[in-house]
């Protein structure tokens, strides 16, 4: 029996042949999505931005690297631009995180009832869209806004002389980003922390560890790939943001994604929007890529 | 209404139908605009088409904001401007948005399916050489008639009536007399130093030629690399001044009310805003001369509604039309017969309805074709990034 079923065997091949079969069944689905709306889309964008194809009377239609090169020597000011906004991205993530840690940690580790209702408070506000989030901002920042009023009326600062450095800025787009994402961070740190081994911590507590020490050796290192994975979760989509900056950040706060937006739908130089997209893509897979060597997917979602 | 006619006889008579023909790069244009409408071609007959009742309707309006789709006036704007459309068709349209005219025409280039889409005239060419739109046969627009003829001219291209001008405008700075106190009526205003963080420009190419009006360049709608050059650096220098840029006149108007802003690139709809509004403001006759706009309705090429097109044209062309137009956003309209005694306080001379000098040569400088648009966008992303 044992050569029957060993790994050669003709009932083995053909379970693994079927095996394979269903397994390309199951999978073709997705992979037929994925490639009718990621890779041919993508595989367009880069024959754009060569200059492959032409859509308009103003490209060029002729294939060349030019874009490219312009964009990569430094000449172009979008290089600029991505830094800026990778800079602002950096920046929401790491406040995003250190802000929905005690949140994630409380709601893992010292509730004990309603956890589930906590944690569906703090995603009650997608509940409402987007840009009615957004414009909310604009009505709390304003020279006439919430928070300008209330200092005018705790005489605080003059009515004449409001804080108008709240709206229209790059402090304007991180606040709005900060607050947008913060349920997204939340949910993974959450969900790494309440996957932790209990029996962990109280073995930390028998040994005589305290407990910002079992914190710092124990809790922490454990979630760390929820953590990160939280932190993958803001960065990426923030760094091509553009509809926070258009409403509320002003001249100071546009970003790449805006840039690559009004090249598309404004200015009609899809080579150049596609060298843009395309690079910003390329820069997200290969973080993904150095971010992926030390997390483990299924570590965030088991814990 | 004889005022009216007369301003806009000769406001569109001269010099700007020179420019807009000139700066096309068609002659043919200039012959071809002093011919009426029932010249146009044979694809513009109606003849051999569906008739209106074999057409599928739900017609698809490309349109700006507020223009029929009910986002400002909600009642009004089906009452006037397409009441009568649906009256004499019983199709009650759907509408397509774009925010601005390089928004629309790249969308619609992209695919966007429209059977009547609202370009503005500096953008006309564009259109017709994309293909993207066809002659009207204005046979089959009554109101037509009714429709200020020199003002027709300028929707004619390639000697056909492509478009169909409608409404048209002002750009000028309006500033907040509470808080500001020019030196001159001058564009100059929304670059001036002692207003930093109050400003607002439009976040548009325009704010180029607005640059090239102020500095007086031969020809703000075609200045050369070294002009653009020169005044993409003068905008991004000035740039730290600009609280935001405005992508639809009602946000300005919102941050002008709120005296976020108290100086900024206009249009005459946040004029009558803030007319009725009662507050103290300048909308300012710039020493470098108003830049004046018209907006007008082209046919799909593709359209599988032909007649219903035309009639939603005629329903905008309307008398009615026209008065909410005036009345509810300050802005000038092609009918003639339009009674100027029924329209509110203030609009007249808002739209200087009673001083037609205003539209004459150097008072006025018309929005005209941009031949290197590629080339001006260019520079304009460089001020956006900077």
């Amino acid at each position: 029996m044992a050569t029957l079923e060993g790994a050669g065997s003709p009932v083995a091949v053909r379970a693994r042949r079927g095996g394979g079969r269903s397994t390309l069944g199951l999978l073709s689905g997705p992979l037929v999505w994925v490639v009718l709306f990621f890779v041919i889309p993508v595989g367009f964008i880069a024959a754009y931005s060569v200059g492959a194809v032409s859509l308009f009377p103003t490209d060029s239609g002729v294939l060349s690297l030019q874009d490219w090169g312009h964009f990569l020597g430094g000449g172009s000011i979008y290089l600029g631009l991505f830094w800026k906004s990778i800079r602002i991205s950096l920046t929401v993530s790491l406040v995003v995180v250190l802000l929905a840690y005690p949140v994630g940690y409380y709601l893992a580790l010292c509730v004990r009832r309603r956890k589930y209702v906590l944690l569906l408070l703090i995603i009650a506000p997608f509940l409402t869209s987007f840009l009615l989030r957004v414009l909310a901002w604009k009505v709390i920042l304003g020279e006439q806004g919430v928070l300008n009023s209330f200092l005018s009326w705790s005489h605080v600062r003059s009515p004449d002389d409001p804080i108008t450095w709240l709206l229209y800025g790059q402090f304007a787009v991180m606040l709005v980003l900060a607050y947008v994402w913060v349920p997204f961070v939340a949910l993974p740190i959450f969900v790494s922390l309440e996957n932790l081994d209990r029996s962990v911590l109280e073995a930390a507590g028998d040994l005589g560890a305290s407990r910002w020490r079992t914190f710092v050796r124990v809790t922490l290192p454990l979630s760390l790939p929820g953590v990160l994975a939280a932190f993958l979760f803001v960065f990426i989509p923030t760094i091509g943001e553009f509809v926070t900056p258009l409403l509320v950040g002003g001249p100071s706060g546009y970003m790449f994604g805006n840039a690559i937006n009004n090249l598309f739908t404004g200015a009609l130089d899809w080579q150049t929007g596609s060298v843009l997209a395309l690079f910003m893509l390329t820069v997200v897979a290969g973080l993904m890529a150095l971010f992926g060597r030390f997390l483990q997917v299924r570590s965030v979602a088991t814990g | 209404m004889r005022d009216l006619d007369r301003l806009l006889a000769e406001r569109f008579n001269r010099r700007g139908f020179m420019r807009l023909a000139g700066a096309s790069g068609v002659g043919a244009a200039l012959l071809a605009a002093c011919r009426r409408a029932e010249d146009a071609g044979p694809r513009a007959t109606g003849g051999e088409r569906p008739s209106i009742e074999e057409e599928p309707g739900n017609l698809q309006v490309f349109d700006w904001s507020g223009y029929g789709n009910g986002d400002y006036y909600p009642r009004e704007e089906k009452q006037f401007l397409w009441s009568q459309y649906q009256r004499e068709t019983g199709d009650t349209p759907e509408f397509i948005l774009y925010e601005n005219d390089s928004a629309g025409f790249t969308k619609a280039v992209s695919g966007t399916s429209f059977d009547v889409v609202h370009p503005c005239g500096y953008r006309y060419r564009d259109w017709v050489d994309a293909g993207l739109v066809q002659p009207f046969d204005t046979a089959l627009i009554p109101n037509f008639s009714a429709l200020n003829p020199s003002l027709m001219e300028q929707g004619v291209v390639d000697g056909q009536q492509y478009f169909v001008p409608v409404d048209w405008g002002f750009i000028a700075p309006l500033v907040n007399l509470d808080h500001v106190e020019p030196n001159e009526q001058s564009f100059g205003i929304l670059f001036d130093e002692r207003y930093g963080g109050r400003i607002s420009w439009v976040d548009t190419v325009n704010m180029l030629y607005i640059a090239g009006i102020f500095h007086q360049v031969p020809d703000p709608f075609d200045m050369t690399d070294e002009e653009l050059a020169e005044m993409r650096d003068f905008l991004i220098a000035k740039k730290s001044l600009v609280r935001f840029m405005w992508n639809q006149s009602f946000d300005f108007w919102q941050a002008f009310k709120s005296e976020e802003v108290w100086i900024g690139y206009a249009w005459p709809d946040t004029v009558g805003y803030a007319a009725n509004r009662g507050m103290n403001y300048l909308y300012m006759e710039p020493k470098e001369g108003l830049v004046t706009w018209v907006c007008g309705m082209g046919l799909a090429a593709d359209t599988q509604n032909y007649h219903h097109s035309h009639a939603y044209v005629d329903s905008w062309a309307s008398e009615k039309a026209a008065e909410f137009l005036m009345a509810y956003y300050y802005y000038g309209h092609a009918n003639q017969e339009v009674d100027l005694a029924k329209l509110p306080e203030g609009v007249v001379e808002a739209l200087y309805l009673d001083d037609p000098s205003i539209l004459e040569p150097p008072r006025s400088i018309p929005e005209s074709y941009i031949p290197r648009r590629d080339v001006y966008d260019q520079y304009w992303q460089e001020v956006l990034a900077a």
